[in-house]
């Protein structure tokens, strides 16, 4: 493992890579780009930065964060923000949009990332089981839908994101079916 | 109690956020919201110069006290277009009684003017069988101001696989007085109709008044 000081750098040069206005328009020409890989990047790198957070941030956070419900809270509503299709239009043509995005995705995966781990194993089973629903049901939606969701895609484009949301599902599924039927663990929520 | 306060903070804060984010629950796609806006708050028109089918140079201007019909279109779409500018074909027929048809005008706009030449737009109105008194296709004279068309309208268009365009789809309606008023999607051709028969007995009403 790196020292934190060290991690902080990187992960702060992931951010200005994934901002870097050639990189944007790469991973934002098209929906699957946008959505499964630049968002949850930025998720995955405020997850990281919750992690390396001083100890004594933490502990100040703790008191306002018990059993983690704050942040889930938060990081559900951004969540919610970021799956309405005129803010992903917005993004690409507004840049106030777009520096939100880079702002509170971020936010959100750390906010997962503290408070996750807190969380009371019924909730946290109640929110997975939501969050699989939500792949399944936009999964179907995106790949039934007559009429493109967002200007700025392709509606082929718009199928096959639905259909990546129903793999992503259905491949947890079987995880997830395997792991309490017998007990192995493919991954490791 | 610290968690309930911030909990409770967050969850209204965010209600609030998505709430109006979404323009009070109404527009959840960009189409949505830009119909919305323009419902809401009418927005004139710039003069624009375009070139028209007869490569004459025409101006929203020329129109003023008339109401005016808006699609945008390339010619050489495959799809969308057509449906497009076959309602507004269908619509030109119903409104073909003298005094409704001298109210209302028509205007396909090319997004594509380098390969739209006057000749090309020519064909696209004559496929349609286009009444050319009251049905214009006009293309913008330049690149910047084929950008400035196409943002004031919202109008979206992108490259599709095919070497052509997928575009936002919709009718314009610019009233007598030079205002984009009403944007009514392809599928909402009833509407369009019905609002359309009633602004042009409205206009009428007031003209004898």
């Amino acid at each position: 493992m790196y020292p934190k000081a060290k991690q902080a750098w990187l992960l702060l040069a992931a951010l200005v890579i994934l901002a870097l206005p050639p990189m944007q328009r790469f991973l934002e020409q098209s929906m699957v780009m946008h959505m499964l890989v630049q968002i949850p990047a930025l998720a995955i790198i405020g997850w990281m930065i919750g992690k390396i957070l001083p100890e004594n941030w933490k502990n100040n956070i703790a008191p306002w964060n018990r059993w983690g419900i704050t942040g889930i809270a938060l990081a559900i509503i951004i969540m919610t923000y970021w799956m309405l299709p005129r803010v992903q239009d917005a993004a690409i043509s507004e840049w106030p949009v777009e520096l939100t995005k880079f702002i509170t995705v971020p936010i959100m995966g750390m906010a997962l990332g503290i408070s996750w781990p807190q969380l009371n194993p019924i909730a946290q089973g109640v929110l997975k089981l939501e969050f699989w629903a939500t792949f399944m049901r936009l999964g179907w939606l995106y790949l039934d839908l007559p009429d493109r969701l967002c200007a700025n895609y392709l509606l082929s484009d718009q199928r096959v994101f639905g259909q990546l949301l129903l793999l992503a599902g259905s491949i947890w599924a079987v995880a997830w079916t395997l792991r309490i039927t017998f007990g192995i663990k493919i991954i490791n929520n | 109690m610290k968690t309930f306060l911030a909990t409770f903070l967050v969850v209204i804060v965010g209600s609030l956020v998505l709430w109006v984010s979404t323009d009070e629950g109404r527009a959840f796609t960009a189409e949505e919201a830009r119909r919305l806006e323009i419902r809401e708050t009418p927005r004139s028109v710039p003069d624009w110069r375009l070139q028209n089918q007869d490569a004459e140079t025409f101006r929203i201007q020329d129109w003023h006290g008339h109401f005016i019909v808006v699609d945008f279109i390339y010619t050489s779409c495959p799809d969308v277009c057509l449906i497009l500018s076959g309602n507004l074909k269908t619509l030109q027929k119903d409104f073909s009684t003298e005094e409704k048809s001298d109210k209302l005008r028509f205007l396909s706009i090319s997004f594509d003017p380098e390969k739209d030449t006057p000749q090309r737009l020519k064909e696209y109105l004559h496929h349609f069988s286009a009444d050319l008194r009251y049905w214009m296709a006009a293309r913008p004279i330049n690149p910047s101001q084929k950008e400035a068309i196409l943002d004031f309208f919202k109008v979206i268009v992108i490259p599709d696989e095919y070497g052509g365009y997928t575009h936002s789809a919709g009718y314009h309606i610019i009233n007598p007085d030079g205002k984009l008023v009403a944007i009514f999607g392809i599928e909402q051709t009833d509407e369009l109709h019905t609002y359309l028969n009633q602004v042009l007995e409205e206009k009428e009403n007031v003209s004898k008044s």
